[in-house]
């Protein structure tokens, strides 16, 4: 199956994970990892570039579900960014726009965190 | 005997030998009679007593440094040589320092008195050594249970020495004599048994040839010197006639068992290297053996290579790390803290000395400059590296602890092991990993049967309503699932789902969805109704990160009415009078948010039927079908398909579309489940309909 991988920047208190390439069952854990990680770090800001990111399964989405109310739980929130059309069919169809956020590019998302402070 | 020896405590035995020397000192020095047969019974009673004291106290000392036959050899011969030079320059060298001192022997003073007992107590040392010495000779590599002769040689040597002080008229001289004769018998019996010399390797043969002919030669020298005419053995003899006895025979001992020794080293020479090389092989043989019938299990296999690395090696501790994404991770550790093997690991590859080595490699600890954080005192190290396919995996490493060093030998037994080590953990993991292969392999299996029996075996038929399903597994179980339930005469229920995830995982929630559906269909007529339901319990069942898309609908039959609701599953596509309308009403997919939430949400539809509707459901395994260029099959290319064939039997329909989707992706595997289920309100068709056609 094809590449996938995560890149991770810090923006004041908000972390950005950009995804990149094709993110499914096999490829999940990757980005399981990163959440795992900002959480022990007590960083509950999350913002998810999408603008890299070719394909993503059930699993991938499963992802999300994991650990967000964990992270709201702590008062933090996973704002979704910079989706394709394709992307934003698959989470459209699910009912993820009813569970997410989701902005048209990152910097709207790290908006939106330093608006609700 | 042991038993005896082991009792005695050493700080005890150092008091108990101390005050008999002293006393023994004591009453030659002050009580001194000279041609009193009393003085000297009582004079060789102590010296017997102390002699038996300090010989158990010196095999206590002996036994705790535990040396090889070699050093003992070697001590026996500085101990030679030095008897050597006692005997020829004693004489001279106290004549020099005082006056006409050997003429005063049978007649001494105070002062000579003093000096011929401190003589005689460092020879009376020195024949406790060599007796002590020769007693673990005689034991080494032999079955410790067979200790008669050497005992009976001991009793008799001891009996011979007491016998040449009391019976010394001639008529009474065959006693003494028939004891030394017996005596000489089971020192040759006793010097025969010399098995320890098979034992070692060639090069300290060699040394030992050389060895035992200076030593012989100084035991002939010495026996020779220290007869009772001269000063030496008038000394002795002077203050114990029967040590003076003992030690001769002490001597004699030492010069049959040497000249035995030099001959059986003689013959042990020209098959020494074949015998060092046939231990090796078949001790190694017998290791490799071992390795084979672990192979099953990787981390035992590890322990045991690292086990029978210490033995083969002698080595005082062994582990192995292997390479992992670019780290040395060690796996096995035997007799050696982690935190120690990791620091050595440390110098011996960060600093590259051990990084690219072909063959086992000896590296001393010395230059380590953190040797000190180390919690032994390790000293050498043999570092071997485990190759599979000529590239090095991992490395087998053994270290000794203080002075010992690994010698060429030792690395060649290590080398040997490592190679069959690195084979026998190759096999291992390949082993392993077809066994993870297979294991999948069945699981999958599992998954798929579990997916046929929940799918319905065969379309149902109803009056008014045709029905065509066609259901393509992937090969990794996708969780696609759907069903139709007869409600009652008028009101049929259908059903299609997605479950998130692969595999055994998915089957399973499989399983649950067919069981709530089922038994929610016969409680609840609203789509809506169900599909609450079906969301809180699965919301509370289901892992968080899986969930579940569902679309669940009723047809009336007498109405002529469709409801449906969809919970974030693909739209529902209805094909009337030529044109596909896209179905896709508000929901959120099973499992993802609470009641409230998701009840707020969700809509349900009602469609009016017309003859000749076709309501089309499906999961995304059609419209992300790939081609060899990952394009997706599309939602355009579908509903074009389903247009073209929209007045065509349902069986029709599916077949067209399902030939297009598989030409379309025959160059690309198929990664999700392919579900399509086409429903025709069709009022000409009644259940003389003959179901055919099925794909």
């Amino acid at each position: 199956m094809a590449e996938f991988s995560t890149s991770i920047k810090d923006q004041g208190d908000v972390s950005i994970i950009n995804l990149k390439g094709y993110l499914d069952a096999h490829t999940a854990p990757i980005l399981e990892n990163n959440f795992v990680d900002l959480i022990d770090k007590n960083r509950f800001q999350i913002v998810v570039g999408f603008k890299d990111l070719a394909y993503i399964s059930s699993a991938g989405l499963g992802v999300f579900m994991a650990y967000i109310e964990k992270i709201r739980d702590s008062r933090g929130d996973i704002k979704l960014a910079g989706m394709s059309d394709k992307v934003y069919n698959i989470f459209d169809l699910l009912g993820f726009p009813l569970l997410y956020e989701i902005f048209k590019s990152e910097d709207e998302a790290i908006q939106k965190f330093t608006e609700s402070k | 005997m042991n038993y005896l020896y082991s009792k005695v405590n050493s700080g005890l035995s150092l008091v108990i030998l101390s005050v008999l020397i002293l006393s023994l000192f004591i009453y030659r020095i002050f009580f001194f009679v000279k041609d009193s047969f009393w003085f000297f019974t009582l004079n060789d009673l102590l010296v017997i007593i102390s002699f038996v004291a300090l010989s158990f106290y010196l095999l206590k000392i002996i036994r705790k440094k535990n040396p090889s036959p070699s050093n003992l050899v070697f001590n026996i011969g500085i101990i030679n040589a030095f008897i050597f030079l006692v005997i020829i320059f004693s004489e001279k060298i106290l004549n020099l320092l005082f006056e006409n001192f050997s003429s005063r022997i049978s007649n001494p003073g105070l002062l000579e008195s003093i000096i011929y007992t401190i003589y005689f107590l460092i020879f009376f040392v020195i024949t406790a050594y060599l007796l002590i010495s020769f007693k673990e000779l005689y034991f080494h590599k032999q079955n410790r249970g067979k200790n008669t002769y050497f005992i009976a040689m001991l009793v008799f040597m001891g009996l011979t020495s007491i016998t040449g002080l009391f019976f010394t008229s001639p008529e009474y001289k065959f006693v003494n004599n028939t004891f030394l004769i017996i005596s000489i018998i089971l020192i040759v019996i006793n010097s025969i048994k010399i098995s320890w010399i098979a034992f070692i390797v060639k090069k300290e043969k060699l040394s030992l040839l050389l060895l035992s002919v200076i030593i012989l030669t100084l035991f002939i020298l010495n026996l020779t010197n220290s007869g009772a005419e001269n000063f030496h053995g008038e000394v002795l003899k002077n203050i114990s006639p029967s040590f003076q006895q003992f030690f001769n025979l002490i001597l004699l001992y030492g010069a049959i068992y040497f000249s035995v020794l030099f001959f059986t080293t003689l013959f042990h020479i020209p098959t020494a290297e074949a015998y060092d090389r046939k231990a090796k092989e078949v001790s190694s043989l017998q290791y490799f053996s071992k390795l084979i019938t672990e192979v099953l299990d990787f981390k035992e296999l590890a322990e045991t290579i690292t086990d029978i690395a210490t033995k083969v090696s002698s080595a005082d501790a062994s582990w192995i790390v292997l390479k992992q994404n670019g780290d040395l991770k060690i796996i096995s550790n035997k007799n050696i803290a982690l935190l120690d093997a990791d620091l050595i690991n440390q110098f011996l590859f960060e600093s590259g000395i051990c990084e690219k080595i072909a063959e086992t490699k000896i590296c001393n600890l010395n230059k380590f400059a953190r040797k000190s954080q180390l919690s032994e005192k390790y000293g050498s190290v043999a570092v071997s590296p485990l190759r599979s396919y000529n590239e090095i995996k991992g490395y087998l490493i053994a270290v000794r602890k203080n002075e010992l060093i690994f010698y060429e030998d030792d690395k060649v037994a290590i080398n040997t092991f490592s190679d069959y080590a690195s084979v026998a953990m190759e096999n291992s993991m390949l082993l392993e990993q077809s066994i993870e292969k297979e294991r999948l392999e069945k699981e999958l299996d599992v998954a798929r049967e579990i997916q046929r029996k929940i799918l319905p075996a065969k379309d149902p038929v109803f009056n008014n309503l045709s029905i065509s399903s066609v259901f393509i597994p992937a090969f990794e179980v996708g969780g696609d699932y759907y069903d139709f339930f007869e409600i009652s005469k008028d009101k049929v229920g259908f059903v299609i789902a997605d479950v998130s995830g692969k595999g055994i995982s998915a089957a399973f929630i499989m399983a649950e969805i067919k069981g709530i559906f089922e038994s929610l269909s016969r409680m609840i007529e609203s789509p809506k109704g169900i599909l609450v339901k079906a969301n809180h319990i699965l919301k509370s069942t289901l892992d968080n990160k899986n969930f579940v898309s569902a679309l669940y609908g009723l047809i009336d039959i007498k109405k002529e009415e469709l409801y449906f609701s969809r919970a974030g599953h693909c739209p529902a596509i209805l094909l009337r009078d030529g044109k596909a309308s896209t179905f896709k009403p508000s929901g959120i997919g099973l499992g993802l948010t609470n009641d409230k939430h998701f009840i707020d949400n969700l809509e349900e539809f009602k469609v009016e039927l017309k003859q000749g509707d076709n309501l089309i459901i499906y999961t995304d395994g059609i419209t992300e079908a790939k081609n060899k260029d990952l394009e997706d099959f599309g939602d355009k290319r579908f509903t074009q398909i389903l247009l073209n064939n929209a007045n065509e039997s349902v069986h029709k329909i599916t077949n067209e579309v399902i030939k297009e989707v598989t030409l379309f992706s025959r160059d690309h595997t198929q990664y999700d489940d392919i579900t399509l289920v086409i429903l025709k309100w069709d009022k000409k068709n009644n259940y003389m309909e003959i179901n055919n056609g099925r794909v």
